[in-house]
């Protein structure tokens, strides 16, 4: 191939732009300028044949905008010495290169063919033909301006979906339903966020996949790790670990790499469902919590419906008790009641245990021990009965101790058997104290017809009797001493003897809430005192 | 699970319609700007899209939606998207498309109104 150059430097001459090149601004990419720019070249030249080759770097290979194919090697221009832009007559002056350095460093190649007359090489033919290259480079540069405008705007308003995605995904995820899992919705909004290719939720326990979810699709990628082109973010919840992934970042290129912000995204979606998740798992708790307190209000109800509101007149006796429960269902009882043949029977019992169990227990003892009074049957055979009833009644930790007395008011004698009960002080006139312990094993322990002891003392004019429940020898001060090492009952049940029942329960209460002062009280207290006047 | 991206495509009265489905991303969005374009050679100027088993498009699906909006400006044409999801919905009004074009409830609705504009 010969060459020639023939000029170069600036244009000097000034060109009217014919019609077709006044759309160049309209064209939305290079091919589409380069057909109008070729149009409006004909327009302007006459009968030419134009091609117009364009490669990003001296690195590339040369394409045919007019064509879309890549150009002929043979028939392209030599190196051109760094030229703005160069015009050169090729052979017998049938055609013309002109290579031309874009603003963006891209190369342009116009080469101009005219087999009959050949092609104008006057300098006037010549500015001409810089000029129209000149007017292509004008025109492309505002291209690229208005496709970097465009790509700006894209780029803001996705940055603002992104945000406005995010913010609406967090509310979203706030109202589904909480059967629904929010892994779904947050992999799809940070797949298409992010532009991923695909995302995966896998759920691991002790190192093994116990779930994954995909989308889209399913996961085709096992064995992928974290890295350029492949994003995760992950947390633990209830010894489950979530591990989101993102793969191969979409461009309309192809695979690209993920960016920090899609890292950010990502992340705080996977927090976005650690936080439902936390949220639902203290919900559900909340609710349960709510039902159980609605469950031990109503099972308290039922219990202080069971105690005895007001205590019986019993001729030459004078009774007094009291039951301060807990904070939760206690599994206290105490009752004084007279039975049809005359005799009044004293009862106090504790259910190992609280809550709803230990107040049906204690519901069902109370039921079965008014039934087997009225019955007269001998206290050891009520008892044995008992025992049996409550141990099929109860699980397998669940027992109930238990005093029960009958008294024969105008005698003073009291039967009574104790079930595994704290003794029951008798205080004679003289000081003394007879603890009453004769009885058995507690109700429900055991079902091996193990026997039943009763007991028989008789309560003369003076003496008194004081039946009570663990709460108050166990009772605690703030610093974990028990009351009965700091204040034996038996000494106080000898010391203090008021006129009046209802006094000496008054008094022992404040003895005892003296000493626990501010400590929260762990059982409930229960007491009988009973004094023959 | 989303199923991979289909469509499938209707001409009613020179309008064409393009229904899809699954992910709306650069396979989706290619699928959508090439069917388009098929038809766009042969003179058709009012579309429809159709996405209502579309219910995640990304902003690479969203360029080709844009580029197809841009080519019917040109040409005086005219693009309706129908049975948006709401997310689908609100991304394509934060990203400006209901600018340029329309929307409606179903596919029905659309071809009422391009009749009327016509």
């Amino acid at each position: 191939m010969t060459s020639e150059t023939i000029s170069t430097g600036q244009s000097r001459t000034a060109l009217l732009l014919p019609p077709a090149y006044r759309n160049l601004g309209k064209s939305t990419s290079l091919r589409e300028l380069a057909g109008r720019f070729e149009a409006g070249l004909r327009e302007l030249l006459g009968d030419v044949q134009v091609d117009l080759l364009h490669r990003p770097a001296v690195s590339h290979a040369w394409m045919n905008l007019i064509t879309g194919a890549p150009a002929d090697d043979g028939s392209l221009p030599d190196g051109w010495n760094g030229e703005a832009c160069a015009v050169r007559q090729v052979g017998d002056g049938q055609k013309m290169h002109a290579l031309h350095r874009l603003g963006d460093d891209s190369e342009l190649c116009l080469i101009m063919r005219r087999h009959v007359t050949g092609v104008d090489t006057s300098e006037s033919g010549i500015d001409s033909l810089r000029l129209a290259v000149t007017t292509f480079d004008s025109a492309y540069q505002a291209l690229l301006h208005r496709q970097h405008e465009k790509a700006l705007a894209f780029s803001l308003n996705q940055r603002l979906l992104q945000l406005n995605s995010l913010i609406e995904t967090g509310i979203e995820i706030a109202a589904l339903d909480s059967a629904v899992s929010p892994i779904h919705l947050a992999l799809e909004r940070a797949v298409a966020m992010t532009n991923a290719s695909q995302g995966v939720v896998s759920l691991y326990r002790d190192e093994n996949v116990i779930e994954r979810i995909a989308f889209p699709g399913e996961y085709r990628d096992e064995g992928r790790t974290p890295g350029e082109r492949c994003i995760s973010a992950e947390f633990t919840f209830h010894s489950v670990r979530y591990l989101f992934m993102l793969m191969d970042k979409e461009s309309r290129a192809g695979v690209t790499a993920f960016e920090g912000t899609d890292r950010l995204l990502l992340d705080a979606l996977s927090r976005q469902v650690h936080a439902s998740l936390e949220n639902r798992y203290l919900l559900r708790q909340s609710l349960e919590k709510q039902k159980m307190e609605q469950d031990i209000a109503v099972a308290a109800s039922i219990q202080q419906r069971i105690l005895p509101s007001v205590l019986p007149t019993i001729d030459g006796y004078d009774a007094a008790g009291i039951n301060i429960p807990s904070k939760s269902v206690g599994g206290d009882y105490y009752d004084c009641f007279l039975l049809q043949d005359g005799r009044v029977a004293l009862v106090v019992a504790d259910v190992a245990g609280k809550g709803i169990p230990a107040a049906l227990l204690v519901s069902s003892l109370q039921a079965y021990l008014t039934a087997y009074l009225e019955s007269a049957m001998p206290l050891v055979t009520m008892a044995a009965r008992l025992n049996s009833v409550i141990h099929r009644a109860s699980t397998d930790d669940k027992f109930i101790t238990a005093f029960i007395g009958l008294l024969e008011p105008q005698t003073g004698i009291l039967d009574y058997v104790n079930a595994g009960h704290n003794v029951v002080y008798c205080r004679r006139t003289d000081g003394t104290i007879v603890e009453l312990s004769e009885g058995g094993i507690p109700f429900g322990m055991l079902d091996l017809n193990l026997p039943y002891a009763s007991g028989r003392v008789t309560l003369d004019r003076g003496d008194r009797l004081l039946l009570y429940t663990d709460g108050i020898p166990e009772a605690h001060n703030p610093v974990q001493e028990l009351y009965e090492n700091h204040s034996p009952l038996q000494e106080f049940v000898a010391r203090v003897v008021p006129e009046k029942a209802e006094v000496f329960i008054r008094d022992l209460i404040a003895d005892v809430k003296q000493f626990t002062a501010d400590a929260p009280q762990a059982d409930d207290i229960t007491a009988l005192y009973l004094i023959r006047k | 699970m989303e199923q991979p991206f289909t469509l499938t495509t209707e001409v009613r009265d020179a309008r064409l319609i393009i229904s899809t489905s699954g992910y709306v991303n650069n396979v989706g969005g290619e699928a959508i700007a090439n069917e388009f374009q098929k038809h766009y050679v042969s003179g058709v100027r009012e579309v429809i899209i159709n996405l209502a088993h579309s219910k995640v498009v990304n902003s690479v699906g969203m360029s080709f939606l844009i580029e197809i909006i841009e080519r019917l400006s040109e040409s005086g044409g005219r693009l309706i998207f129908t049975n948006l999801d709401p997310a689908v919905e609100k991304m394509l009004a934060i990203m400006g498309l209901f600018g340029y074009a329309g929307k409606e409830k179903t596919v029905e609705d659309a071809l009422s109104a391009l009749s009327t504009q016509s």
